[in-house]
């Protein structure tokens, strides 16, 4: 599945609807789902802040992949290239407004990565793995 | 979103209710900042009705906590749920606000919250 959107922010209540509802039938908990949503939503926050310096008339993509194991979301813009090392997300012990949306990536998703091989803007993808077996949980 | 600013006693009550992300978050700041240059001794966002908030409405909150230092005006949250509370206290941040189950008792206990320090 492949969304494509202006970069308003008006419309990220749409990629938080269609990633929960996705998410859910990939066979994420309700609560998983949410999560998800929320890490694609500060991603699509970033580009548009970050990329696009809130511009409202450029456009990002969505794609979302389902794998019996996972589920992956690549989200791609036409900004500046972005330098990896720089995306970094600040000490908690840190309290100050701002730098909170990598580090909630970080918490909900299982691995974040840039193709740099892409060409033309970014492409991030954020991965998400279902639930290992119950035997391969921590007690407790 | 929804804000909805009235006055309670000698403080001020903010609520907010629907989602909290980059398009509405600044109607949230502008109540906040308004609010907290006013001179009223308090402000409380009621967060009861917020059914999602991602880190452009934790900033603000934070951003109004820090104002509120600045004004001397005690600031809190109740009614916080869901959502809501699970990103603050993602963020370790649910032991820095002044948090109140619900109206009724934000009202009775932010008379006498100590300003926060370390920010």
């Amino acid at each position: 599945m492949r969304i494509v959107i202006s970069s308003d922010p008006r419309l990220l209540q749409v990629l938080r609807a269609v990633v929960t509802c996705r998410a859910q039938q990939a066979g994420f908990a309700a609560s998983d789902a949410e999560g998800l949503a929320m890490a694609v939503d500060e991603a699509a926050s970033n580009i548009i802040r970050h990329a696009y310096g809130n511009r409202r008339d450029a456009t990002l993509a969505l794609e979302i992949r389902t794998y019996p194991d996972r589920i992956e979301f690549d989200l791609e813009d036409s900004g500046p290239k972005v330098q990896p090392e720089a995306v970094r997300s600040r000490a908690l012990e840190d309290v100050r407004p701002g730098g909170l949306g990598t580090f909630f990536i970080k918490c909900l998703m299982d691995a974040s990565s840039y193709d740099e091989s892409f060409c033309g803007g970014n492409r991030l993808r954020l991965v998400k793995y279902l639930s290992r077996k119950a035997g391969n949980e921590s007690p407790g | 979103m929804k804000v909805l600013v009235r006055s309670v006693n000698n403080g001020t009550i903010i609520d907010c209710a629907g989602d909290v992300d980059l398009y509405s978050s600044p109607n949230l700041r502008e109540a906040l900042m308004k609010e907290m240059r006013s001179g009223t001794s308090s402000v409380l966002v009621n967060m009861s009705e917020v059914s999602y908030i991602d880190s452009s409405g934790i900033a603000t909150l934070v951003e109004g906590l820090q104002l509120s230092r600045q004004t001397q005006t005690r600031f809190g949250l109740f009614g916080l749920r869901g959502n809501a509370r699970s990103v603050l206290e993602l963020a370790r941040l649910h032991k820095v606000f002044a948090l109140f189950a619900d109206e009724q008792e934000a009202l009775e206990r932010i008379s006498s919250t100590e300003p926060f320090g370390g920010l």
